[in-house]
């Protein structure tokens, strides 16, 4: 976390995540699930949503004994703590949404290794307090979730047509299933990073 | 001692975490466990229902039966019997596995009374790609199972799909995965219909 001097800690732990530092757009961190999972908006809500769930989780845990914690043995004290959490969100997926989870399939457990949880422990919840910890959670994951249903948006329209399940292109619209692939998932990333830099550019930030 | 006491000052908040965390997970899979194996079983029950009609009780097939695959490892059979709401036999479902083009495909197959047809199946796995090997969910490629005989299937690149025969035309695009699904259905329900047969548990397979 990078709070500037002349700000509220708290707003800027809460809002730096959905633009200026978004993981995904900004900070081109935590990838696998914006690359994988993003075929459609549904699925990437889910994902989404299981992210902010452990990132607040761990955050919290990570705040809470960063005074206890000794540095040699932190990173693995952060994986113990993550791993925890994302396998009861994995249970709480198969038990509660069975048919999201079997569509996410292996990308829910692989949230263990996704750097942006591990990076917001390190970078901010072991040297925060627990409400800049909790906000900064909630901010960081609210971001990434904003940016895999942009992604997800654009590729499930491109893709069928649809978004969210509901038509949007007129029936005459061929559907262009290379966006459903990992090819579309990178070049859909790609064009997006491409506009922001160029949006960001010119607003001189 | 020393060692032990620096071992213990060092790592008991690790010691003591995972131990906590530990028991979090039991916690939670005790609560959750039932729901998620209902839900399993009720997706199965679904994808099998839509073979067999019929079928309201799905009972496991207690005999042993077991599968070669074509890597010449072993797996046990998971078979089904279906029957209807007066408890007569209306079928078999069973569970059948291989590789796809991208990754495992698992399948859920159904057979009629006498393991003499097959009734189609339905796909449980895959993550094969979009708009080509994906087709093997479609009507297509999957109504040329239905009523096929439980014997050695066939790939054959043209042919006329609708014809009930132990030939399977392939998918346009998709010879991979047209291939795993046929080899499958060939490693699983050849060996369950001579092993059942074996163990008496199909009787009148010689009609």
């Amino acid at each position: 976390m990078s709070p500037s001097n002349n700000s509220n800690p708290y707003s800027t732990a809460l809002f730096a995540g959905l633009w200026k530092e978004n993981p995904t757009f900004r900070l081109l961190i935590g990838l696998c699930p914006p690359l994988a999972v993003t075929t459609a908006v549904k699925p990437a809500l889910t994902m989404g949503l299981s992210v902010i769930f452990v990132l607040v989780c761990s955050n919290i845990v990570v705040s809470l004994m960063r005074n206890l914690i000794k540095p040699h043995v932190r990173i693995i004290m952060f994986t113990v703590t993550i791993a925890t959490f994302v396998t009861i969100c994995d249970m709480f997926l198969k038990a509660f949404t069975p048919k999201m989870s079997e569509i996410l399939g292996a990308y829910v457990p692989l949230i263990i290794v996704n750097c942006l949880i591990i990076f917001r422990a390190e970078a901010c919840a072991s040297k925060s307090g627990l409400v800049v910890s909790i906000l900064d959670a909630v901010g960081m994951g609210a971001g990434f979730t904003l940016s895999l249903c942009v992604l997800a948006g654009v590729r499930e329209l491109l893709a069928t047509g649809h978004v969210f399940d509901i038509r949007v292109m007129p029936e005459a619209y061929v559907p262009c299933l290379a966006f459903q692939m990992p090819v579309g998932a990178f070049v859909t990333l790609g064009l997006l990073l491409g506009l922001i830099a160029l949006l960001t550019r010119k607003k001189g930030a | 001692m020393s060692k032990l006491k620096l071992f213990a000052r060092e790592s008991w908040l690790l010691l003591v975490s995972s131990f906590v965390f530990g028991l979090l997970i039991a916690v939670t899979n005790a609560a959750l466990s039932d729901r998620i194996e209902q839900n399993k079983s009720a997706k199965l029950n679904e994808l099998t229902k839509t073979l067999l009609p019929n079928a309201e009780i799905f009972q496991p097939v207690q005999a042993e039966i077991e599968i070669t695959l074509p890597d010449g490892s072993k797996e046990p059979a998971r078979i089904f019997e279906a029957l209807s709401a007066d408890k007569q036999r209306v079928g078999w479902s069973f569970m059948a596995r291989g590789s796809g083009f991208s990754g495992d495909i698992e399948l859920v197959l159904a057979a009629d009374r006498d393991f003499q047809k097959l009734m189609g199946y339905n796909v449980l796995v895959s993550s094969e790609t979009p708009g080509f090997g994906d087709q093997m969910k479609n009507d297509y490629y999957r109504n040329q199972f239905v009523n096929a005989p439980t014997g050695q299937l066939t790939l054959s690149k043209t042919g006329d799909p609708a014809t009930v025969d132990n030939q399977i035309v392939a998918m346009t695009g998709a010879t991979v995965t047209s291939t795993a699904v046929v080899n499958i259905v060939n490693t699983f329900v050849v060996q369950i219909k001579d092993q059942m047969t074996k163990k008496g548990l199909i009787g009148n397979v010689a009609q």
